[in-house]
């Protein structure tokens, strides 16, 4: 039960404002890892620490072993440590298929001189990324959409594409905030047998949710952050029975 | 109006070569930015000091006794670092400013030319001239003029072909039969237009010693400027393409799946200077000389006029913008022989005003520009 990510000490302050004072963080390889608290708690903030968007003013960050807090945000992507955002963003004059297709990981055609040097390795290369994009866009049942901009999908779908564009990276741990907020019940229950179905094939998640059914019935292990800081730790049933967290967040 | 489409006499051919000309380097120095602006969202308004970097970088080589091509490609490399230099120290900003920080380092070129003494120890503010033009002394036998229409034709061919291909697909998805006329009406305009092309640019190739400058000029630009689609089409539509859209759209999602986006916006900020600082070879060569004021911002601001028209984002677009765009200005021209009573200074200033208030109505009713999709320009973030 090693760590795939571990998280010591973090501290981030906005001018006077001390939105993560301090907070750990640990997801064991291979599970399916909750991070829940008080809206304002740091959660989002947290996870931009996590994958760089935001440099931390202190603490380390260790993926798989090797620290990530000083590497730029692409790289830590290219280590197989993806983040969707609370707002889905969707690249919107792309079509659904492409969005997917950007996400592929070390394309020799995103070298500009290799488009003309390696056209047919390229080719090949594009057939490959397609065939996987599909094979996705079935599973997240976004294949009519494939040739659609984007930018037409409602916001559940939006919330699966990004699910889906995260996926097509092969990443080893996603970090996903808030993939069931504004997302009805059916679709909700989808999104969480992806998530299960790409836990079993060995993909590890860090969740923020605020759904709790999603938190309950999906989390290996939940953290709990109020006020930039760490209140609990433990399996779902643990969590609900803390006094400290139901007296912070859940309400008795 | 229509001399220029169907006379033979020789000062209009003449006249027509030079248009074509015009034509093909502000088409790439449409593609250029739209490479920057249309593709990756980079705001360029330094354009004219791209131009600028490349004339003389050019000129000068060139007067040193380099070979002329190789100086024009010597030219767009200056002119790529020039981009290099200046995306390493704005693009990190916010967008914003990044518009301004090319405008005054547009500027900066142009008065570093007016007072910097590049050649013979003149001062910067006289210009250059007297330097070598293109195919100039070229004197091509019969065959190698037959090759070079050959070749002319060629371009205006697949440009003939694609507009018949693009009309045929339109005609199938468009219903309102009042769409059908109005998309036949456009095609048949622009076929004309390339007919004549073609037409023009034959004559001047057959008698080619009887204007050896404008014609060498006429046969390179045509021929760079399809090089140059070429290139970017070849480009836009590659996976490297695909992340300067993503870019465009949301750098924060590109970072997020691992792009180096300050890598790309770097990589298109130079290659569309070099594409401009190639164009600015051209640039010079057809006014034969080049003065600082030349590469004043209004200069920069007819290239965004005629992307924008033709519609960002789109290369055929743009081409065709950069057509409409010096068509307009040829036509309007000849408005003071229509009209002998207003004074030219003022007809001027009403072409001026008419442009504006064209774009405002493209604004309103097609803000997508011409050839642009509108469906993409409608969809939420």
């Amino acid at each position: 039960m090693s760590a795939i990510l571990s998280a010591t000490g973090l501290v981030k302050s906005f001018g006077g404002v001390q939105a993560v004072d301090r907070a750990d963080l640990e997801v064991i390889s291979g599970s399916i890892t909750g991070l829940i608290g008080p809206n304002g708690a740091g959660k989002t903030t947290f996870f931009n620490l996590l994958s760089n968007f935001i440099t931390p003013d202190d603490g380390i960050v260790q993926f798989k072993g090797d620290r990530i807090d000083k590497l730029q945000p692409h790289r830590i992507a290219r280590k197989g440590m993806v983040r969707t955002f609370q707002v889905a963003r969707a690249l919107s004059r792309l079509s659904v298929l492409e969005n997917l297709l950007l996400a592929t990981q070390n394309q020799t055609g995103e070298t500009f001189w290799n488009v003309w040097t390696q056209p047919k390795r390229i080719a090949l290369e594009e057939k490959q990324a397609r065939d996987r994009a599909m094979e996705i866009l079935d599973s997240i049942g976004l294949i009519q959409k494939a040739n659609d901009y984007a930018g037409g999908l409602s916001g559940g779908q939006r919330k699966l594409l990004e699910i889906g564009r995260a996926m097509m990276t092969k990443p080893e741990l996603i970090l996903l905030d808030e993939p069931a907020a504004g997302v009805n019940p059916t679709l909700i229950n989808q999104i969480c047998d992806y998530i299960q179905y790409w836990n079993r094939q060995g993909v590890s998640f860090l969740i923020i949710e605020h759904n709790m059914d999603v938190i309950m019935g999906l989390c290996d292990r939940v953290w709990v952050l109020a006020e930039g800081r760490n209140l609990a730790v433990g399996t779902p049933e643990e969590i609900q029975t803390n006094d400290k967290v139901l007296e912070a967040y859940l309400g008795a | 109006m229509f001399s220029y489409l169907f006379s033979f006499d020789a000062g209009i051919l003449t006249y027509v070569s030079f248009l074509i000309t015009n034509i093909a380097i502000y088409a790439m120095l449409g593609l250029g930015l739209n490479l920057q602006w249309g593709f990756t969202g980079l705001i360029n308004f330094g354009v004219a000091g791209f131009v600028a970097v490349g004339a003389y970088a050019t000129v000068v080589l060139s007067m040193t006794g380099l070979p002329l091509f190789v100086s024009m490609v010597a030219g767009g490399l200056v002119a790529a670092i020039f981009g290099l230099g200046l995306g390493i120290a704005t693009l990190r900003l916010r967008e914003d400013y990044l518009a301004i920080v090319t405008i005054g380092a547009a500027e900066l070129v142009r008065l570093v030319v007016n007072n910097e003494s590049l050649v013979d120890g003149k001062p910067g503010a006289i210009g250059i001239n007297g330097f070598p033009l293109p195919l100039a002394n070229f004197r091509p036998d019969i065959f190698t003029r037959y090759g070079m229409v050959l070749m002319l034709t060629g371009v205006f061919g697949l440009a003939l072909w694609k507009l018949g291909h693009w009309c045929r697909r339109r005609l199938v998805s468009v219903r309102e039969s009042k769409n059908k006329v109005w998309l036949t009406a456009v095609t048949v305009v622009g076929a004309l237009v390339l007919v004549r092309a073609d037409v023009v640019t034959t004559i001047a190739m057959l008698n080619f010693k009887d204007n050896q400058v404008v014609n060498g000029l006429l046969f390179c630009s045509v021929l760079m400027a399809a090089l140059v689609f070429l290139l970017v089409e070849t480009l836009v539509r590659s996976p490297w393409g695909r992340v300067l859209k993503a870019i465009r759209e949301d750098e924060e999602v590109a970072k997020a799946l691992g792009k180096n986006v300050f890598s790309y916006k770097l990589q298109s900020l130079m290659i569309g200077g070099f594409i401009t600082g190639i164009a600015g070879a051209f640039y010079a060569w057809q006014q034969s000389n080049v003065y600082p004021d030349n590469f004043k911002s209004d200069l920069t601001f007819n290239v965004w006029i005629l992307m924008v028209l033709g519609g960002a984002g789109s290369n055929p677009g743009v081409a065709i913008g950069a057509a409409i765009f010096w068509i307009y200005t040829t036509l309007t021209r000849d408005l003071s022989k229509l009209l002998p009573m207003v004074p030219t200074s003022q007809i001027d200033a009403f072409r001026m005003v008419f442009i504006g208030l064209l774009l405002i109505g493209l604004m309103v009713w097609r803000p997508q520009g011409l050839l642009g999709n509108r469906d993409e320009l409608t969809l939420g973030k």
